[in-house]
This record gives structure tokens, sequence and C-alpha cells, in this order.
């Protein structure tokens, strides 16, 4: 239908090629600890940071959600999953999760974003049909902004994934910023 | 009616109107201490700026290696003409998979293109699950702003709505207990929904894949519990490279919010196994606007809002007041593209103080290109009889510098001593709802001579 018509119609009207810029990274470089800017912006977007020892991951989330019943577990540094699930279960099933625990792949201290891909998370739903969502990031894997981002995700398997930055939220009622709108109702970033 | 007339609609609730102005004006200021925060600001607009031109001249090229990139990994690409081919391709996949329940996150070209009456009209139920757009589609409204569509309702006529709609119980607007009511009522629709559709913030030329943001999450809950993903792009969302991702993310929630990044930025590439993905790309006149040299640059936009948050003239006339589904200084712009006649009164929306252009993350132009609309617009457009006698009248005063002093003399004399009535009628726009300042005694020239000889 359209595609013969609009490449068509955009050949007579694109202009001249124009260069594709290129990107200086220098201009971006800031001496800064990475931690502790990823910290205050995980703050700053309304999730909660914890630096703790990989033996006490199990202990702080029990400490931090003592009322969850459904859990789900998809990272081998907990053990505190109650409810199993593979790539074939259905989104459907976890509407009633009350915690889920999934490894981070990559943090970004400009923004406090951390990259979760579809094997993270084992479901892909699952980050976002949680009640709360717990993420285990290693505190090696900070990089200092968006662009360093994209160079250490380059080489992956692209099917999905997604920078999450705090828990789900909106302003949507008179710029009142409500927690918890369809996504997690909270975040708990966990540095080992 | 045009602007100026929408717009007195709007300024009748003065109350409303000051809040209006404030909390888009407190907008405007979270986005410069956020934007002051980021090394390299003014260098990564302009890189945004250059990408953008770069991608507009090569634009054909990028939608093949799109297209056939997201084939490959096995997404169906469609091609839509104009807004009715649009909504003829989504319609037809809808039926393909008897779709009868479809949530929709935010997507302006959806808007543009009227999708949901179209499906409504088919009998399909379609879910706009991006709260503020829930709120206004209750309401049986547009959104008057691309990012804060129901900007323009009180926390009480929410609070209204949401009891009439979905049985809550008065909270004299209590925005949590809103919130949380709105969301079980979404999960339900998302647990429900056959089909989801999507916008696209950014399509990505070399990889095939593209990105979707939200705060909310719910364009995720919507793809990720349906079976089917239809997800809907203007042609200019595409950029050449993913690492180019890395410039505009950078840009668009703090441009938007002053957020340093939107809570959700989701990477699609592949549809899950078992599942379909489709996406539909659509002209609707943007290869148009983009054989208008002035006016291309407009294609630059990311819809991240901030010309509307800062634009004066928005602030005190509210989104519906532009009757396009683009408000704002960048909807100024596009509109008279797609329909001269009919919104030929939004560039002169404006009091051309540039600030939009000031704040805009990719750089447009949108003063000069506001300025020049206006000029296409006045020897196409019939203009009022008076303007055009007073604009001509004009013209010969400001030509002859003593004719100019003697009108300004007479001018000042007269604002002085005439009547009231004389002053303050149909006239004089000036004198709407305010009073003119005091009246000097000299023009400029005059008390600036006399400063000098005074030292």
């Amino acid at each position: 239908m359209g595609r013969e018509a609009i490449l068509k119609s955009i050949k007579e009207n694109k202009p001249d090629l124009l260069p594709i810029p290129k990107i200086n990274a220098d201009a971006f470089a800031e001496d800064i600890n990475l931690k502790d800017v990823f910290k205050s912006n995980i703050a700053l977007v309304g999730g909660n940071i914890k630096e703790i020892e990989k033996e006490a991951i199990d202990l702080e989330i029990k400490a931090l959600y003592s009322n969850a019943k459904h859990i789900v577990s998809v990272t081998t540094k907990s053990s505190l999953g109650t409810v199993s699930v593979s790539k074939d279960t259905d989104p459907h099933n976890l509407e009633n999760i009350d915690l889920a625990i999934v490894e981070g792949e990559l943090g970004v201290s400009e923004n406090g974003a951390i990259w979760v891909t579809a094997d993270n998370s084992m479901v892909r739903a699952l980050p976002f049909i949680t009640n709360d969502l717990v993420i285990i990031l290693e505190k090696e894997k900070l990089c200092l902004h968006m662009l360093q981002a994209y160079d250490n995700i380059s080489q992956r398997d692209r099917d999905f994934g997604v920078f999450i930055s705090g828990p789900s939220k909106t302003a949507d009622i008179e710029q009142c910023l409500v927690v918890g709108a369809h996504g997690a109702m909270s975040l708990t970033v966990l540095l080992v | 009616m045009n602007h100026a007339e929408k717009a007195e609609v709007f300024n009748k609730d003065e109350a409303k109107v000051n809040w209006h102005d404030k909390a888009l004006w407190y907008v405007r200021e979270k986005r410069d201490t956020s934007a002051h925060k980021v090394q390299g600001w003014e260098y990564l607009r302009e890189l945004g700026s250059g990408i953008k031109a770069n991608v507009l001249s090569n634009l054909d090229e990028y939608l093949v290696q799109f297209e056939s990139n997201a084939q490959k990994n096995g997404v169906i690409v469609h091609w839509a003409s104009n807004a009715e081919e649009h909504n003829k391709i989504v319609g037809s996949i809808l039926d393909k998979h008897q779709a009868k329940k479809v949530v929709k996150s935010k997507s302006m070209l959806t808007e543009e293109c009227h999708l949901n009456p179209f499906l409504e009209k088919k009998g399909i139920e379609v879910i706009d699950t991006d709260l503020g757009e829930r709120i206004v589609q209750l309401a049986e409204e547009p959104p008057s702003h691309i990012v804060l569509p129901a900007i323009h309702k009180t926390k009480e006529e929410v609070d209204v709505l949401f009891q009439e709609h979905l049985g809550t119980k008065p909270s004299q607007g209590n925005p949590e207990y809103l919130v949380s009511e709105a969301r079980k009522h979404l999960r339900d629709k998302f647990l429900k929904a056959d089909v989801a559709i999507t916008g696209v913030n950014f399509a990505v030329a070399d990889t095939g894949g593209f990105v979707v943001c939200t705060n909310e999450g719910n364009a995720d809950m919507g793809v990720h519990l349906s079976k089917v993903h239809i997800a809907c792009m203007g042609i200019e969302k595409i950029i050449p490279q993913e690492k180019h991702l890395g410039v505009f993310l950078r840009l668009l929630a703090r441009s938007a919010t002053g957020q340093p990044i939107t809570t959700y930025s989701s990477h699609f590439n592949k549809p899950e196994e078992g599942k379909e993905m489709h996406i539909v790309i659509v002209d609707n006149g943007r290869t148009e606007q983009l054989s208008r040299e002035d006016f291309r640059a407009s294609l630059h936009c990311i819809r991240c809002g901030a010309c509307m948050n800062t634009c004066p003239i928005y602030r005190r006339s509210g989104g519906h007041s532009y009757d396009y589904a683009i408000p704002g200084p960048i909807g100024s712009i596009l509109s008279p593209g797609k329909d001269m006649k009919k919104h030929s009164s939004l560039p002169f929306a404006s009091t051309l103080c540039g600030s939009c252009s000031n704040v805009c993350p990719v750089k447009i132009n949108i003063h000069e290109q506001l300025y020049k609309w206006r000029q296409v617009i006045v020897k196409e457009q019939k203009q009022p009889i008076i303007k055009k006698s007073i604009l001509k009248v004009a013209g010969v005063v400001l030509s002859k510098p003593n004719l100019y002093a003697i009108a300004g003399k007479s001018a000042r004399f007269a604002l002085k001593h005439a009547p009231k009535f004389m002053i303050y009628n149909k006239l004089n726009a000036w004198g709407k709802a305010r009073d003119l300042p005091e009246i000097k005694n000299e023009n400029f020239d005059e008390w600036f001579k006399k400063r000098n000889k005074d030292g």
C-alpha cells in the first residue's frame, strides 16, 4: 500500500545528505564517584538503595518485605522464591505476585537506571506486574552515562530489555507525584 | 473558533488559569535544574539536532534498513500513507485475531489519526492506559498536553469522573486514593486485553528495534500481557544507530518533566515466542512537511512538551485552545502544514519570545518558524479588514519619521486624556482584562536625548 508512495515522496522531498555527527565523549567526561551519584539518583527517582554483602541478601530482603508471601526469585543470589517460573509461564498467573527478585546487568550513574533483560526476568512481565521489585546489582557494573551504557550492552542478544529507574509513578492528577501507578509499587536496589 | 476565542473560554476560570500557568512553569523550572546538572548539555542538544538533521536527509534509506532489520527479528512491518490507511491496518490486525479488547499506551500518532473512534465504531473496546489519558478519555475530551494529558483538570474534577465511571467513593480529590483505584481498574483491563497498542519514541535503523518510554509502566503491562503488540510510529521517529539512544534518552525526560530518565525505557526487538509484534510506519503529511525547507526541522521533534511548559501563551490559554492533537508552539508549526485554513490562527498565538526554541532539546527554531508561517498565512489566507487597514496605516507612519513623531505625540495625548470607553473597547485587544501602563509625556527618543544632555 503506502510503502512505495512514502519512500518516493521522501526521495523527492528530502534535503541533500548531511553527515551523522561524531560524538565526542570527552565533552561528557566527569570526575565523580559513580557509586555515590548512582545512590543519590536512585533516591531521587523514588527508589531505595542499600549496599550490602552478597551473603546478607536474603536477610535484607526478609527484613524489608516481611509480609511478602508470593515471591518469585529469578536469581541464584537469593533463595527466597516461593513461586517458580519458567520461560513458558503465562504472565497472567503472576497477577498476585508480592515480590520479584531479579538481577540487573548494568547501572547508570547519571540517572539511577538499571538495565534488566528478558533473561534476567525470565518472564518479560515480571518486573512490571509484581507488587514490589528488588534488583540485585554488582557494584562493579556501574557506568557514568547512557552513552557508555549503550556501549556496554551493544553486543547483547537483542530480544527485550528495559532500563528501570525507580518504582512506577504518575503525576497526572494535578501534578501530585504518586508512587505506584501500573508497575511496581516500590523498588529496592541491593548493591553487592 | 480561533485560538484567541477558545483561549477566552479557558480564561473564564481565573483561579484555574493561574494554577495551570504556575504548574507548567514549575515543570519548566524542574527541566532547568535537571539540564544544568548534565555536563555538556548544550553539546548534547547540538548532537540531538545534528542526528535528526541527518535522519531527515537520509530518511528513506533508514526506513528501509529499519524495516529489513525488524523483519529479520520476526516483526511484521506495515506502511500507511495517511490516517485512514493507518486505522485500516490496525483494524485488520485486530480482525485477524478477533480482538475485542484493546489497551493502548500513550501515542500522539493514534490521537492524530483518530484511531479510538474508528475502532469503537467496529465494536472494539479501546482503553487508554496512561492515567492522564484515561482521565480525559472518561471525560470524552482530547488530551490538552502531550506529556501531561489531563493538566487542565483539577483533582476534584477527577474525583467526580471516577465516582461516575469507576464507582469510587468521594475523596475530595485525594490523589493517592484515586491513583490506587485507577491501578485496580486498569489492571483488570491489562489482564483481559487481547491486543496492546503503543506508540514509539525512537526506532533504530541499524537494529530494527524500538524504544517506548513511560513512567507508569502501562506500555509494558499491556504489551507483555497480550498476545499481539502493535506499535505505531511516524516516519520521523527513526534514528540511525542504537548508540544514538544514548543522546536522546538523556535529553527526553529531562526536557519533559525534569526527571533524569523515565521510569521505564523499554527496548523491543523481537516478539515473545507464540506472540506477534507489528509496526505501522505512518506518513500522514510528514513527507509534505519534509518538502517545506523552512519548516522541515519541525520533524526533529521528540515530543517532550518543553516548548509548551515554557510558553507564556500556552500556559495561559490551555492545550484545548489549539484544537490540534499536538498543542503549543510545536503544534502551531506542525498544524498549518496539515490544514492551513483550520489552524491559521495558531502561528499568531505566540509572543515570538523565543523561549520555546531555547528549551527545545533538538534545537528546533520554533519561534522563527512561527514567524515564517505568519508570512505564508497572511499571503494565502484572507485577513480581517481592520487588521489589514491598521497595518497599512502603520506601514506609512513607520516609514516617515516626522509623521511617526506626530502620531506618537497625539497617541500619548489621547491615551492620557480620552474617555475610558474610547481606549478600552473592542478595537484594543491590549486593553482586554487589563489596564494599559501609565502613559509618559515623552517617547524613548526624547527621553534618551534628554538623558544624554543631562549627562
